[in-house]
């Protein structure tokens, strides 16, 4: 917990928390107008879904990149300083560090995706949603922006310390970005390859746009069964924690 | 007794090639050692690996009697390093900075406040380190080397990029710290008149080898006077004189070649300028050359290095 701390205080003037605020109220503005858009062109009762599903396709393009960036200050400030050394001569263990590193860029990520089910919470409701409030709703929408942010951490990480030039890093969650983008539109099968792709894939709502493209009717959604993610769940979890334990061990024991 | 610091048969290889090949260091408690030698000699490799940020081909480091590979981070503890260029955050302050360090060895205030002291930065530890002179920067390196005012302080050229005022400051500091701290110091440098200065022992390496280690008086024995003698056919003055068992050598002097002994009484030396003129030969010159510490160490690392 003290190492977390000091990797936060050491983002210091970093400006690392109102870049944050502004990408995510772009990103929030965006997904709100898209889904009030797309609820003015439906009859009936407006629900939580267009929003949810707005947000989830939204994070597929904003997260990996916004992921990448906040990584990317918090790994670049020791190669800029020239620091792995002092850090590795003040008897830290290193892998102590890799991981203080992987959960300062994952309290401020899991802040952002809190943000982000917040703000969908507060929207619903002065859209007149609810009450009462689908938290297993807002749970779901929650865990399925969280888990993927969690393994494009690792992965960022990896890169972020193993090169020193942070533009592959940065490159890197840029094409996570299109990925993520792109996600429904890759082949089936292929998207569960790509971390990036998870947004969409674990997002409790799925958008059918068959009608909406035949002209014939609005977009359709559906909200997924919970039981259904659960393998993405857990392929994404084991993906992150091997991510994880390459990436800590491949920068631990390289020499400075 | 045993050494504070010591190295045995320590080697790393690269590719085909040996960056350290075999160093046996030893440092004593209180010593300030000089480790010497040439750039690309193998000092900051040495000091890297005693410091474990680089693993040993070979051999192996023992700091205050404990194996250093298997008790890293407890000696960690009671070593202060500054390897290479100074460390620091620059989008820190310099007090900042020190806190990062103070944290992560859990030290109390008043080491902040006195290392701040000590390295003349107090005044400005409020400014961003991004804002700081070469020196200041470098200052600022020691202080957070010094921070937990440890048994061993490691300096890998803590005075490079540093003008004559700085290196002069930061010598007197280095001076201080086993008198004031109880500090044990190891400072590498490839500047002779700078260790000359200050260390109380020597470690001379070149091309990844030990050539010597020991105190400076014994490096300093090394210095005695040789005579130097010009006469006017020096191949056949050398001739004369190896026939008459003498061993003189000849040397290359910018005025032109002339036979060198080691040091000669001076009854020995009157006996050879008389065999010499007594066989025709003109003695144009007899002097003494004392050699200097910078001529025993440009003898052992090669002119050729750039050791100033």
């Amino acid at each position: 917990m003290k190492a977390v701390a000091l990797e936060l205080y050491k983002l210091r003037r970093k400006r690392l928390l109102p870049m944050t605020v502004l990408f995510l109220g772009v990103e929030i503005a965006w997904a709100f107008a898209a889904a009030a858009r797309s609820m003015a062109r439906q009859s009936g009762p407006a629900g939580w879904e267009p929003v949810l599903a707005a947000l989830a396709s939204m994070n597929g393009l904003f997260l990996p990149i916004l992921t990448a960036v906040c990584v990317s200050r918090i790994c670049d400030m020791e190669h800029k300083g020239n620091t792995w050394k002092l850090l590795y001569t003040l008897s830290v263990r290193r892998s102590g560090l890799y991981a203080a590193k992987f959960a300062a860029a994952a309290a401020v990520m899991l802040a952002a995706c809190l943000v982000q089910t917040a703000a969908v919470a507060v929207f619903g409701i002065s859209r007149g949603f609810g009450p009462p409030l689908p938290f297993a709703l807002l749970a779901r929408f929650f865990a399925g922006a969280a888990l993927p942010t969690l393994v494009i951490i690792a992965l960022q990480q990896w890169v972020s310390m193993a090169a020193k030039n942070q533009t592959f890093a940065l490159a890197l969650g840029m094409i996570g970005g299109f990925i993520g983008l792109a996600a429904d539109f890759l082949p089936q099968g292929a998207g569960a390859f790509f971390a990036w792709a998870y947004y969409t894939g674990l997002s409790p709502v799925v958008v059918d746009y068959g009608a909406a493209a035949a002209g014939t009717g609005p977009p359709l959604f559906t909200v997924t069964d919970a039981g259904a993610s659960l393998a993405g769940m857990a392929w994404l979890s084991a993906a992150g924690a091997i991510l994880c334990l390459a990436g800590n061990l491949h920068v631990s024991r390289r020499e400075v | 007794m045993e050494p504070v610091l010591a190295t045995h048969r320590l080697a790393k290889r690269y590719g085909g090639a040996y960056r350290v090949k075999d160093v046996n260091l030893a440092v004593h408690e209180g010593d300030i050692y000089g480790f010497l030698g040439p750039n690309g000699a193998g000092k900051t490799t040495t000091l890297k690996m005693i410091l474990g940020l680089v693993r040993p081909t070979k051999g192996r480091v023992t700091v205050f009697g404990k194996d250093m590979e298997k008790h890293r981070r407890d000696n960690l503890r009671n070593i202060g390093a500054l390897i290479e260029s100074p460390s620091y955050y620059g989008h820190l302050t310099g007090l900042e900075n020190l806190r990062v360090v103070q944290k992560l060895r859990d030290l109390p205030d008043r080491n902040v406040a006195e290392a701040l002291a000590v390295v003349r930065l107090d005044k400005h530890k409020d400014r961003k380190v991004d804002q700081y002179s070469l020196g200041m920067k470098q200052r600022l390196g020691i202080a957070m080397a010094l921070l937990s005012f440890p048994k061993l302080l490691i300096l890998d050229e803590p005075t490079n990029g540093l003008d004559p005022a700085g290196i002069g400051e930061i010598r007197e500091l280095i001076k201080s710290l086993p008198g004031r701290y109880g500090m044990t110091v190891l400072i590498s440098s490839h500047l002779l008149a700078e260790i000359e200065q200050i260390a109380t022992s020597v470690g001379i390496i070149r091309d990844g080898a030990m050539l010597f280690q020991g105190s400076l008086e014994t490096l300093k024995a090394k210095s005695r006077p040789a005579i130097l003698m010009k006469t006017r056919n020096n191949r056949l003055a050398l001739d004369i004189l190896l026939h008459g068992g003498y061993a003189p050598t000849l040397r290359d002097e910018p005025g032109g070649d002339c036979l060198a002994f080691d040091d000669l009484p001076d009854d020995e030396v009157a006996r050879i300028n008389r065999k010499l003129v007594e066989n025709g030969l003109d003695v144009l010159r007899i002097e003494e050359r004392r050699r200097t510490l910078e001529d025993i160490f440009l003898d052992m690392t090669g002119r050729e290095g750039s050791l100033q």
